[in-house]
């Protein structure tokens, strides 16, 4: 039976922000549906609203001609409408049947059979026993899929699905996707991914700050195409210039482990590498391999053995962040509104997180302000932070912003050492432009960058030396001319 | 047509206007309470808020329920702005009138200069030691603060009732459950002839300007601050995050022994079945209308003290009951919770003309 769902003039007005403007569109089964936009355009209000999460504030949703009144996720299941969504709705220390049956109304047995049904004729494999935690990314995925599947959904709408998945995981996934696409489920699919959007689907709708830009076949358009429409200016590709790097080292780390007591974190296992200056080590890995992990223990969140890292010929490795900083290392976690910034607290504060003696912030115990506040200014102007007020909390900063402010208060004391950790995640074009010209300066004033990035065409675009780190060990080192995409893909799962 | 709009920041004044507009909404919200009562509204209002400190007698005795406040709220302020929820301050106050009030027991039937001062820090070490519980457990095994603050209260309300009907109940008192009283040199001394004021107020003016040293202009406010909003950030930053959050604890549960010290070694004299009337837990209401901030606090002490006040001068002249003055304490919390949504949202006039 075919499938018709429609949106129709749908308008969603949060305060201060339009997230849907009047966005009508109309899907038919049979065709996979892209919906493409940055972060920010709109697609997850409007998900949200099919999804029944959000209420739209005007406009009518139809499904075969019937309109539908999503007023709670519930409303939205029992008008079979599935959706996965980027993050997983899973109970982690809850076995994967067990995970399945809590918001099932069937009986055991029968839900049993049915997903044996389901994952026998999808080529599914994941073990019902054990408990979530175990399972991979692309495989806790799967148990998302297989819940909305006992359902048998008329629509499948997939939220930013790949973010988490090896280049195999992806691979399958989309198999999965086209199979269910020809068995009459409409598929809608939410990504930022123009090379996604070109390999699976069908056709292709782009929004932008809110308002539907395009409909289009994916036929008449190709990547910079959609793009450009994304985006709605000409992208400037930035390149990064190839030159000698100096056969210094500066930072050599030697046989370093990490063991968690924290189940849910990875450890690490004999970490060695070494990094001249100039030089930019790229490592890349699926998020929760060891990078947050190997982020602390560069930084000196987590202390290790003082022999471990050697930096500039001297030995840090049982030093706090703040004393590493006095040997000119800097670092920019990743998670900008729960680390490297307070976002309650203002402009000027947050920069006085970044603390080295001979910035004289505190003297003799006391907050030296206007020294804080003149620093402050210095960073705003040079790292174009669009903001004049650094009295203003800092969560009133765009991410893109808060980013910039972040990587000045970091850089803006020159050290010779960077340490990010994902530091475009989540911003718009031009910020991440902005952050990627800015790291690329700092290589050329011959300081050093390890980007521990889950973007691995920001890696390819950035490093000179790549590695992969997969459960906490890192592969060799290689040259970023010799690397691929798909051979990244297949370290990262766990490859040769 | 009226239209709500997010406001782009919360506007300065704005945050210092709703208190204020909160306790108007009180005194309105409590006229109306008192007219559907069957009294005239201005009348009672008057009688619940003029009266009782239109002398010099009743201006003392404000002082004297303001004094407990501003100290427990001024500790308070420590932990509400980093983000630690003390709920138990009342458990505080009480252990540490427990351990000053033991001290000064001690010293009963002696004379000395030195007494008052080691029971005065007897007291303060009594509600660090109450506070380092909730403080330890939440650092080191994750348990929510709130919880165990709030229900360690009743332990050490508890634990008072057995000590003064028990083993430190006043052998010539006939089995009243009181201790015996203290000397002399253990009593805070009273400043006027007559009056009840002591001189816990300068401990409580000591606390407000110390506080406002510490955390406004210091590093280790600094941290404090951090620390609360953050540990992840703190420990980023490379402070000890953890120590930060027993450090605060620590800093509120001394102003609460403090306060609980005031409360005995004031005009009582000894230790009895309820060395306060709640003042710890009022003491949040306060720390909020106040705004957190040292001088806010003062004013909302004296506010707050006066519905202690107001209840009792109700219940002579209206035969109200006291209870009367939780009622608008509880009003104010409300109101002033209500009104701080015009913190971050505004009211805006949409007409036909743009």
């Amino acid at each position: 039976m075919n499938t018709n769902l429609k949106i129709s003039n749908v308008t969603k007005i949060y305060p201060g922000c339009v997230a849907n403007d009047n966005v009508s569109l109309e899907f038919n089964s049979g065709k996979i549906y892209a919906l493409l936009g940055e972060n920010g355009a709109g697609k997850s209000t409007l998900v949200k609203i099919l999804s029944g999460v959000v209420i739209p504030d005007e406009g009518k949703i139809y499904l075969n001609k019937n309109i539908l009144k999503l007023n709670s996720p519930s409303d939205a299941k029992k008008n079979d409408i599935g959706m996965v969504f980027q993050h997983f709705n899973l109970f982690e220390t809850l076995s994967v049947f067990e995970n399945l049956i809590i918001d099932s109304d069937e009986q055991r047995e029968n839900l049993k059979e049915k997903i044996d049904t389901i994952m026998k004729k999808y080529n599914f494999s994941v073990d019902l026993d054990v408990p979530v935690l175990n399972l991979s990314a692309g495989q806790k995925q799967k148990v998302e899929i297989i819940r909305c599947l006992i359902r048998s959904p008329k629509v499948l709408i997939m939220d930013e699905p790949t973010s988490v998945l090896t280049e195999q995981e992806t691979s399958e996934l989309f198999l999965s996707l086209k199979k269910f696409s020809e068995e009459g489920i409409l598929i809608i699919y939410i990504t930022h991914k123009l090379k996604e959007v070109m390999q699976l689907c069908d056709e292709v709708a782009v929004m932008r700050r809110g308002k539907l830009v395009s409909v289009s076949q994916i036929n008449n358009e190709n990547i910079e195409s959609l793009a450009n429409k994304m985006v709605g200016q000409d992208l400037k590709t930035i390149k990064k210039k190839k030159e000698n790097t100096s056969s210094e080292q500066l930072i050599k780390i030697t046989n370093l482990n990490f063991t968690s007591e924290d189940p849910f974190e990875t450890n690490l296992v004999d970490i060695n590498f070494s990094l001249n200056r100039g030089e930019c080590l790229g490592i890349a890995g699926i998020s929760g391999n060891g990078q947050s992990e190997l982020f602390q223990v560069l930084s000196g969140e987590i202390i290790s053995n003082k022999n471990s890292i050697e930096f500039n010929k001297n030995f840090i490795g049982n030093l706090n962040p703040q004393e590493r900083r006095e040997y000119l290392m800097a670092f920019s976690p990743e998670d900008r509104l729960e680390q490297a910034a307070i976002p309650q607290m203002a402009i000027f504060e947050n920069v006085a997180l970044n603390n080295f003696k001979s910035s004289n912030f505190f003297n003799n115990g006391l907050i030296n302000e206007s020294k804080i506040k003149e620093h402050s200014k210095k960073i705003i102007s040079e790292f174009n932070v669009n903001t004049d007020n650094i009295d203003l909390k800092s969560q009133f900063l765009s991410g893109g912003n808060l980013q910039k402010l972040i990587i000045g208060r970091e850089l803006i004391t020159s050290p010779d050492l960077l340490i990010c950790f994902n530091p475009t995640w989540g911003l718009d074009v031009g910020a991440i432009n902005y952050i990627h010209e800015t790291l690329i300066k700092i290589n050329e004033q011959n300081k050093s960058i390890i980007l521990i990035s889950t973007d691995t065409d920001e890696l390819l675009k950035l490093s000179d030396k790549i590695s992969v780190i997969h459960r906490g060990k890192l592969s060799k080192i290689m040259n970023a001319e010799d690397v691929t995409s798909e051979k990244l893909g297949i370290l990262m799962g766990g490859g040769n | 047509m009226i239209k709500i709009v997010k406001r782009d920041q919360p506007s300065k004044a704005i945050f210092f206007f709703t208190p204020v507009l909160a306790i108007f909404l009180t005194l309105i919200a409590g006229g109306i309470i008192f007219y559907i009562l069957g009294f005239k509204p201005f009348e009672a209002l008057k009688f619940f808020f003029i009266v009782p400190i239109a002398d010099k007698y009743g201006f003392s005795e404000l002082l004297l329920k303001a004094t407990p406040l501003c100290l427990i709220a001024i500790g308070l302020s420590f932990c509400f702005k980093s983000n630690n929820w003390n709920i138990g301050a009342e458990g505080q106050l009480t252990f540490g009138a427990i351990v000053s009030g033991g001290v000064a027991l001690l010293f009963y039937d002696q004379e000395g200069f030195f007494i008052l001062p080691i029971v005065i820090l007897a007291g303060a070490i009594g509600g660090m030691i109450y506070a380092s519980i909730p403080a330890i457990l939440k650092t080191y095994f994750n348990t929510n603060e709130i919880l165990v603050s709030l229900m360690l209260v009743y332990v050490s309300k508890l634990i008072l009732d057995y000590l003064v009907v028990g083993p430190w109940s006043n052998p010539e008192g006939f089995n009243f459950p009181e201790t015996r009283q203290f000397s002399d040199s253990a009593r805070l001394p009273l400043l006027f002839e007559g009056l009840r004021i002591h001189a816990g107020i300068f401990l409580a003016l000591a606390a407000v300007v110390i506080s406002w040293f510490v955390f406004y202009k210091t590093y280790l406010g600094f941290q404090m601050k951090v620390s609360g909003f953050s540990l992840k950030t703190a420990k980023y930053a490379g402070y000890k995050g953890k120590k930060m959050i027993i450090l605060v604890f620590l800093i509120s549960g001394a102003c609460a022994g403090l306060a609980g010290v005031g409360e005995i070694t004031g005009p009582i004299g000894q230790l009895h079945r309820e060395v306060s009337p709640d003042y710890g837990f009022t003491a949040i209401i306060v720390a909020f209308l106040g705004r957190l901030h040292p001088v806010g606090i003062i004013f909302a002490s004296l506010v707050v003290a006066i519905t202690y006040l107001g209840a009792e001068t109700a219940q002579i002249f209206m035969q109200i009951p006291k209870y009367t003055g939780q009622v608008f304490q509880g009003m104010i919390l409300f109101f002033l919770l209500a009104s701080d949504y015009l913190l971050f949202f505004k009211f805006k006039l949409i007409g036909s003309k743009k």
